[in-house]
């Protein structure tokens, strides 16, 4: 969509003229009008030299959906293909959208974009994670951890009618109310200062609320060596009721409270 | 002899070298052996020409990479790699 660039360069940036690219991008359909908002996104490509940047972008909000990530398809549909983030669902239940959205984690899909046009809006990658491309971070320290819990049903009694069911309560699933919700968009884990420190030896929320989810499983008989296993000053004990966790959840989960039970259990 | 002390990262990068041969050896035929031997030695051979000694993160990064990709080739059911040359 050559046609619709803007060929001059804005000069804020030597390095950025340096590379020849238009520094601002703005949708090839903006007509008299429009509502024009101006996204700044973090882009960095481990190919091409440089440091990371915050890359302007201009669309026409009454041209686009509700959501950031709207605007963010939107973008690499028309203007720049280049801009790489992951997604899949678009409707907040898959996790993969995860950014800093403003200063606060969230999920794209499930973030407005703040109508006042006047305002930048500015979308980086989760905080404190490598980045590998652009919007796109390694989760795979985050998905070690959710394994190291061991997050699976663990019996030492075979099921009292074999090849059935385990059967629980209403008041014992009930328990789980809180916990089962959680899609691993590390929303949370990123967002905690504590994890952001010791992110190799501290489990973050996000593995402690699985940890607590299993735990708290009245099927599940290997609740003691669960908390003796996390019973650690870095696995559990470096949360200090931050609570940024609750606070990032798009899920609306509360991870800090989950850890204090787990804390209060190791009394 | 290399006289000069090495830097952490340099010697970072020298265990996973040596990580990659060591990994190599534990392959069942000889000819897949050379061919990982002689992909991994020409990848950083190159690396270490063109990529700049003061360009710490992408340094950073391709040790990452190189790390998981040597996890996936340790495991034996991994046989070999190939590399394929694109103009």
């Amino acid at each position: 969509m050559a046609s619709g660039l803007v060929g001059r360069v804005v000069g804020t940036n030597p390095s950025r003229a340096a590379r020849l690219i238009p520094s601002r991008w703005t949708s090839s359909k903006a007509v008299v009008g429009a509502k024009l908002k101006t996204f700044q996104i973090y882009r960095w490509n481990a190919d091409s030299p440089g440091k990371p940047e915050l890359q302007d972008y201009q669309l026409d909000l009454k041209d686009c959906g509700p959501m950031v990530l709207d605007a963010l398809i939107k973008i690499t549909n028309e203007m720049d293909p280049s801009l790489t983030f992951r997604r899949s669902c678009r409707e907040g239940m898959c996790g993969s959208c995860a950014m800093n959205i403003d200063g606060c984690n969230g999920l794209a899909c499930l973030t407005k974009i703040e109508s006042e046009s006047s305002k930048v809006t500015t979308i980086t990658p989760l905080p404190h994670m490598f980045v590998i491309k652009d919007l796109v971070v390694d989760m795979t320290n985050f998905y070690n951890q959710y394994k190291s819990i061991e997050p699976w049903l663990k019996r030492k009694t075979p099921a009292s009618v074999p090849g059935k069911e385990i059967l629980q309560s209403k008041k014992d699933r009930a328990k789980l109310d809180g916990m089962y919700e959680c899609i691993l968009c590390a929303c949370c884990s990123t967002s905690c200062p504590s994890y952001w420190w010791n992110p190799e030896s501290y489990l973050g929320p996000a593995a402690l609320l699985h940890a607590n989810r299993w735990i708290s499983d009245s099927r599940d008989e290997y609740t003691k060596e669960r908390l003796e296993a996390i019973n650690d000053e870095f696995k559990l004990y470096r949360c200090h009721t931050i609570l940024n966790c609750a606070r990032a959840c798009p899920k609306g989960l509360n991870p800090g409270k989950q850890i204090s039970h787990i804390k209060q259990l190791q009394k | 002899m290399g006289a000069t002390k090495l830097s952490g990262m340099q010697k970072q990068v020298l265990s996973l070298y040596r990580g990659f041969l060591r990994a190599a050896r534990s392959k069942p035929t000889t000819e897949d052996r050379k061919r990982i031997q002689t992909i991994v030695s020409t990848e950083f051979r190159k690396n270490s020409k063109e990529v700049d000694r003061k360009n710490f993160q992408y340094i950073e990064y391709l040790l990452r990479l190189g790390h998981k990709q040597l996890d996936q080739l340790k495991s034996p059911d991994m046989v070999s790699i190939s590399s394929v040359k694109i103009n």
